[in-house]
């Protein structure tokens, strides 16, 4: 069956989308400016000798150094724990959320949202006053007498995450908590009607419906985490020192633009990567959930 | 006829007044150390020359002044850079000589001359110690202080090649007055490096600014701190429980440059003549404890005498000392560097 469409009609609807597009371009042209042009500009960067000649040294320069690949590491290792632990604490968190009475929820709301809006630098000097060996946490564990020695609980790797994940966690709530709201109440009264305990009604109903949230937070935690500076920088003592802080050094010691655009270009190829895995893993998921729910 | 006359006056005194005043930026780094040069320094020269000198604080001076000069975009007139990186900008042509007209030539030492950036202050890199953890008894050389079992406590160091690997060499019994030598054989780097992977498990943190070096001794974060001597000078002078001492220390220099294509070259040689006079240079020391270059500035009593003592450069303090070697570093920095990272990494 065909669906005749008045003509006059037809040419509305066109006027209109080109309408909205060509509202968009001021955007659009924002966007190629300032997010474009410097990537080409970094691109063309990692090609040239400090004296401005062509060259591809600076891709083996960068590739063939151990410390690329132990700063590859620790990016992979910061970013995958901040993602573990943001899933740990957030998913429990978002359901928590969800299910309250909207009153409840909203002020909930306010204490997470809380530290975004907070300065970054702000908030990570405020977690060297927690943890550092005279820090609240240190004076309040031996004070008690809990641990006989100060902890080490920054200027290391163990610092660090604990100020990743306190960033990443609004970030990370957001689109779970979203999800999670989205849920039919009726579908859980459903399962629940059925026989389902609460532990099946979360495995087959919450998780597989709020599976699109938890995969946009994270993609965001991923590719945030991944360009960490101030962090590690601040709360890790010198001694976690991730892609980031390896582009700090050659731009600020050696000034070595060049290896610096290497080391950007990998990061974006990271983040590329990270980010066709995660919605490959997507497809597959749904379209595992898809075939479940026929068997 | 008194239309004339008033013309006349508004004519003669707008043509003894410049348009305007010569403007002219200055970067420093900002913090006490750059409020200091500003209050004892440039401010009162730029008075004295009749300048408008506005300021600009950056804590990487080096990369800045590349960004600056190759992208042809200059912002500012005079910059202040550590004297190695000073040689570095220089071999990287980022620097406009030194016009030795305008400034003094004999104002500086043979040894610390440079064609490129006028070495103005030093300071020394010490060994400071928390007074609660050591007492009256603290580590007194560099051998003590890599001797964890002799003296426990947390250390901090910078997560810089530059100064730590000579502190390394006079901690395994080299001379001050080898350290370079020894340096410049291949082996002489890896003794260094060995060295400080021998202390790295008793680091607590590698700072990476003063400010933060002077936080980790006055929290106690960390017991014995290698620091600049003005950070740890300043942390005793607030009543923290810290002392420091200038034996064994690396002097280094400061310097100014004229980043080259700047945009009032001349009037910035003038300014840098005029803020190094010996009493401004001399001033510096009532802000902070960084001694002057110039020799002229330790005559006729223009420094007090109790503070000589808290300087790098005083006599006393000067013997045991290595004078950190620009040209070594330029020649040499991104390798000891690299090995440095590779070090940490491990």
């Amino acid at each position: 069956m065909t669906v005749t469409v008045d003509p006059a009609l037809a040419g509305d609807a066109r006027r209109e989308r080109r309408f909205f597009l060509s509202l968009s371009l001021p955007a659009l042209f924002i966007v190629g400016l300032a997010a474009i042009l410097p990537i080409l500009w970094i691109i063309r960067q990692s090609f040239l000798t400090t004296g401005g000649e062509y060259t591809v040294a600076n891709y083996s320069k960068v590739l063939s150094s151990g410390l690329t690949w132990s700063a590859l590491v620790t990016t992979l290792e910061l970013s995958l724990g901040t993602l573990a632990i943001c899933i740990l604490l957030g998913t429990p968190l978002a359901l928590a959320l969800a299910s309250a009475r909207p009153r409840v929820a909203n002020l909930l709301m306010a204490f997470v949202m809380l530290p975004l809006w907070t300065a970054i630098l702000v908030r990570t000097y405020g977690w060297l006053v927690l943890l550092r060996r005279d820090g609240l946490i240190n004076a309040a564990l031996t004070g008690s007498g809990l641990t006989a020695e100060p902890l080490p609980l920054v200027y290391n790797f163990t610092g660090t995450l604990i100020g990743m994940v306190h960033y990443m966690l609004p970030l990370f709530l957001l689109p779970v908590y979203a999800a999670m709201r989205d849920i039919d109440p009726n579908l859980i009264r459903a399962a629940a009607s059925m026989g389902a305990t609460l532990g099946q009604v979360i495995r087959t109903v919450i998780m597989p419906l709020s599976a699109g949230g938890i995969f946009s937070g994270s993609v965001i935690v991923l590719i945030y985490s991944i360009g960490f500076f101030i962090t590690p920088a601040v709360l890790g003592g010198g001694k976690v020192n991730p892609l980031s802080t390896r582009i700090e050094r050659a731009l600020s010691t050696f000034q070595d633009w060049g290896s610096a655009s290497v080391l950007g270009i990998l990061l974006l190829v990271l983040m590329a990567l990270i980010g066709v895995m995660l919605l490959a893993a997507r497809r597959l998921l749904a379209q595992n959930t898809v075939a479940a729910s026929h068997a | 006829m008194s239309w004339l006359r008033l013309s006349l006056t508004a004519f003669a005194i707008s043509a003894a007044m410049p348009v305007h005043a010569q403007t002219l930026t200055i970067t420093t780094a900002g913090g006490d150390y750059g409020n200091a040069m500003k209050e004892a320094m440039w401010a009162p020269a730029a008075k004295e020359l009749g300048y408008d000198v506005r300021e600009e604080t950056l804590s990487d001076g080096l990369a800045a002044l590349k960004m600056q000069v190759t992208s042809g975009a200059i912002a500012t007139d005079i910059i202040h850079l550590g004297s190695p990186e000073g040689a570095q900008a220089a071999a990287q042509s980022l620097l406009e000589p030194l016009d030795y007209k305008i400034i003094d030539p004999k104002s500086v030492p043979e040894g610390a001359k440079s064609d490129y950036c006028y070495p103005f202050d030093s300071y020394g890199t010490v060994m400071s110690w928390n007074t609660k953890t050591y007492g009256e008894n603290p580590p007194k050389t560099w051998a003590e202080f890599w001797d964890v079992a002799k003296f426990p406590g947390r250390r901090a160091l910078r997560a810089n090649a530059q100064d730590s690997i000579e502190i390394a060499l006079l901690s395994d019994g080299v001379a001050p007055a080898d350290v370079y030598s020894v340096l410049s054989t291949p082996e002489g780097l890896e003794r260094a490096i060995k060295r400080l992977e021998a202390i790295k498990p008793d680091v607590a943190v590698w700072w990476t600014s003063g400010a933060q070096s002077a936080q980790l001794l006055k929290d106690g974060e960390a017991d014995l701190v290698v620091t600049w001597n003005g950070r740890a000078e300043t942390v005793k002078k607030d009543g923290g429980a810290a002392d420091y001492t200038f034996k064994g220390s690396v002097i280094g220099t400061d310097c100014l440059g004229v980043p080259k294509g700047a945009p009032n070259k001349e009037a910035a040689m003038k300014l840098i003549a005029a803020m190094t006079q010996p009493a401004r240079v001399a001033k510096l020391t009532d802000f902070i404890a960084y001694g002057p270059v110039n020799p002229v500035a330790y005559e006729g009593g223009l420094i007090p005498e109790d503070r000589l003592k808290t300087l790098a450069t005083a006599p006393e303090n000067a013997g045991t000392s290595v004078f950190s070697n620009s040209e070594w570093w330029v020649k040499n920095g991104e390798a000891a560097q690299q090995a440095f990272d590779e070090m940490m990494a491990r």
